[in-house]
């Protein structure tokens, strides 16, 4: 018993770091802009497939389709946010239905380039065997959470450390304020939106050689991410962070006491409790009035 | 606005769609769609009143049509009632699980609202898919019989032949227009669009915004309850798929894209939802990234959707008196 729960408590948070990637990019483009994405997870998807291409066809090597994986969709990125997101800012209503055409002009962009059916990707280190006592897991698992925290900690130097982190978070308190000092806002949009997207691809070019490459891998991360951020607090990066490794290790571990089947229920069915006694969630600010 | 123009184009539009097979009785194929499309309308209806009149969105709205549909579809397949009788069931079944969710999840802020409300909706979808004692798991429940023929004595109507299918979708969707007419125009309406324009304005005026919210999430659900009855009794199967968030969402889209806060957006935005797919069927493959870059494009351009640009155009044509027009 013990062996498994600790084996699904870091299968949890090698899937809970999958979740931290896609929940950092929407909490930064949610915090600055107000922008509900709802095609990141198309973004982590197209990083995956961007990722396999570059890897068999331009370069052998992982590390670099991965880079090249994130270039490509921050590419996207910053096109997207200048040629649909940003006339729609202060319009929710309208920030869904442009996601979801988003969603369907990507998802089946993909099919028509690649095919409906699912790729593999065998990297080096999806097929090497680490063992942990009487454990074993991929070092792919390690790869990613060791990718994932080194990226969570320069995400925080640059936010706190750097002029343009800090201008970032100027505009995500308070966008007049930070223009009346001076920062050019759209600017700091395109910038937010364009490492939103890197990291999506990030996240899906990490988790491709794990699972299989599909046009619909991103849903779930996609669903869990945004719990992720609601459980944080809407806006609140380490809330992300916490939230996302948090539904990672429920959801695995609960996978041992309940059938597989309702582990979405246990999760959602978690975020809706949590909410019932912290409507402003866990690291949220409450804001007057509320419950 | 005048509302007897206004009230004269909504019964002619009404008497167009009701004769429409007599028109075209060979055009089997696109009474099917506009079959299916009365079958989203009827649920859009519920939808526009909880996010067109009052402001609150909800992504998991085929979640609560899926309850409706399961109560509507076992009711009818072990044949213990008949048709209408299995419908109201299922919009009090739907309501009743609407009431449930409403009371803790309408005190929450709008971003954690609306994803409450998804998270309701995928935890419905995998009770729908996972209790196979109750609702027959992935495989769902098939063999839904269609409803008994209806003997005027002058006519039948034949419910197992497409005709008589639309008439009876045609006249469940009349039914919950007339209720949408009926609580937008009321005292009840004034308060909701009150809350959707001003919360805190509406409860300083006297309105009980939770009360509200409450009996309008309650209202919306039970509506949407009875569309997937009619949509399982029309696909004669229920299954869970049919009311997976993909579907909330679609139903979203259909209200924003029809023009939320109109009386008849959630027709004109299911038509025009459930028929560009199946006119761009020319386009083979490519035909979903095309009804993508078209969704982008009303999105961009068509900010209060269809009906909102058909008035906005209206107005600039100088008449000031619209059909369409927004009743708040």
């Amino acid at each position: 018993m013990l062996t498994a729960l600790l084996e699904q408590i870091v299968n949890g948070t090698m899937i809970g770091c999958i979740y931290v990637l896609v929940a950092l990019g929407m909490v930064l483009i949610f915090g600055v802009m107000q922008v509900l994405n709802f095609a990141h997870g198309v973004l982590f998807m197209a990083g995956g497939y961007v990722c396999h291409f570059a890897f068999f066809k331009l370069t052998g090597s992982y590390p670099a389709a991965i880079a090249l994986s994130m270039l490509a969709l921050a590419a996207l990125g910053l096109v997207l946010e200048r040629a649909v997101f940003r006339p729609l800012r202060d319009n929710i209503q309208m920030q869904i239905v442009a996601s979801l055409g988003l969603i369907l002009v990507i998802q089946n962009g993909v099919v028509a380039l690649w095919g409906p059916n699912a790729l593999q990707m065998r990297v080096p280190t999806a097929e090497t065997i680490v063992r942990l006592g009487s454990l074993s897991f991929t070092a792919q698992h390690f790869v990613i959470i060791g990718t994932v925290a080194v990226t969570i900690v320069i995400l925080q130097l640059f936010l706190v450390r750097s002029r343009l982190g800090t201008a970032i978070r100027a505009t995500s308190q308070n966008a007049d304020a930070a223009r009346v000092v001076g920062i050019d806002t759209n600017r700091i949009f395109l910038i937010t939106f364009t490492i939103g997207s890197a990291l999506a691809a990030l996240g899906g070019a990490l988790l491709g050689p794990l699972f299989l490459i599909f046009p619909q891998m991103g849903d779930l991360p996609l669903l869990k991410a945004l719990t992720a951020i609601v459980l944080g607090g809407m806006g609140s990066v380490p809330g992300a962070v916490i939230g996302g490794l948090a539904i990672g290790i429920v959801e695995s571990v609960s996978t041992l006491f309940i059938p597989t089947d309702f582990r979405d229920t246990v999760v959602f069915g978690l975020l809706i409790l949590v909410l019932l006694f912290r409507p402003w969630g866990l690291f949220g600010v409450r804001v007057r009035g509320e419950a | 606005m005048r509302p007897l123009l206004a009230s004269t184009g909504v019964l002619g539009l009404f008497a167009a769609l009701y004769l429409v097979p007599v028109v075209a009785p060979g055009q089997l194929y696109a009474l099917h769609i506009l079959t299916l499309a009365l079958c989203y309308a009827v649920p859009a209806i519920g939808l526009n009143l909880l996010f067109g009149y009052t402001g609150l969105v909800s992504l998991g709205h085929m979640g609560f049509a899926g309850v409706g549909a399961y109560a509507t579809a076992l009711l009818m397949k072990n044949g213990i009632v008949g048709f209408a009788p299995a419908l109201l069931a299922g919009a009090v079944a739907a309501g009743a699980v609407g009431l449930l969710v409403g009371v803790p999840c309408l005190r929450l802020r709008s971003h954690f609202f609306i994803i409450v409300t998804l998270a309701v909706g995928v935890i419905l979808y995998t009770l729908f898919n996972n209790l196979d004692a109750l609702t027959g798991g992935a495989e769902g429940l098939p063999g839904i019989p269609r409803p008994q023929p209806l003997d005027l004595g002058f006519i039948v109507f034949d419910f197992r032949r497409p005709q008589g299918f639309y008439w009876l979708a045609l006249t469940v969707f009349a039914a919950t227009f007339v209720v949408q007419w009926m609580i937008v125009r009321s005292d009840f309406g004034r308060s909701l669009a009150a809350i959707r324009q001003d919360e805190t304005i509406a409860a300083a005026r006297g309105v009980d915004v939770f009360a509200h919210k409450l009996a309008v999430f309650t209202i919306s659900a039970a509506i949407a309850g009875i569309g997937g009855g009619l949509k399982v009794t029309f696909l004669r199967a229920a299954a869970p798929l049919s009311f997976e968030l993909l579907e909330s969402i679609n139903l979203v889209m259909i209200v924003i894209l029809g023009g939320a806060g109109y009386l008849l957006g959630p027709l004109v935005g299911a038509v025009l939802f459930i028929a560009i797919p199946e006119v761009l069927r020319i386009a083979n493959e490519l035909r979903l990234v095309i009804f993508g870059v078209v969704l982008v494009l009303l999105a961009l351009y068509a900010p209060r959707g269809v009906c909102g640009l058909l008035a906005a155009l209206r107005r600039r044509l100088g008449s000031k008196g619209f059909a369409h027009a927004r009743h708040s």
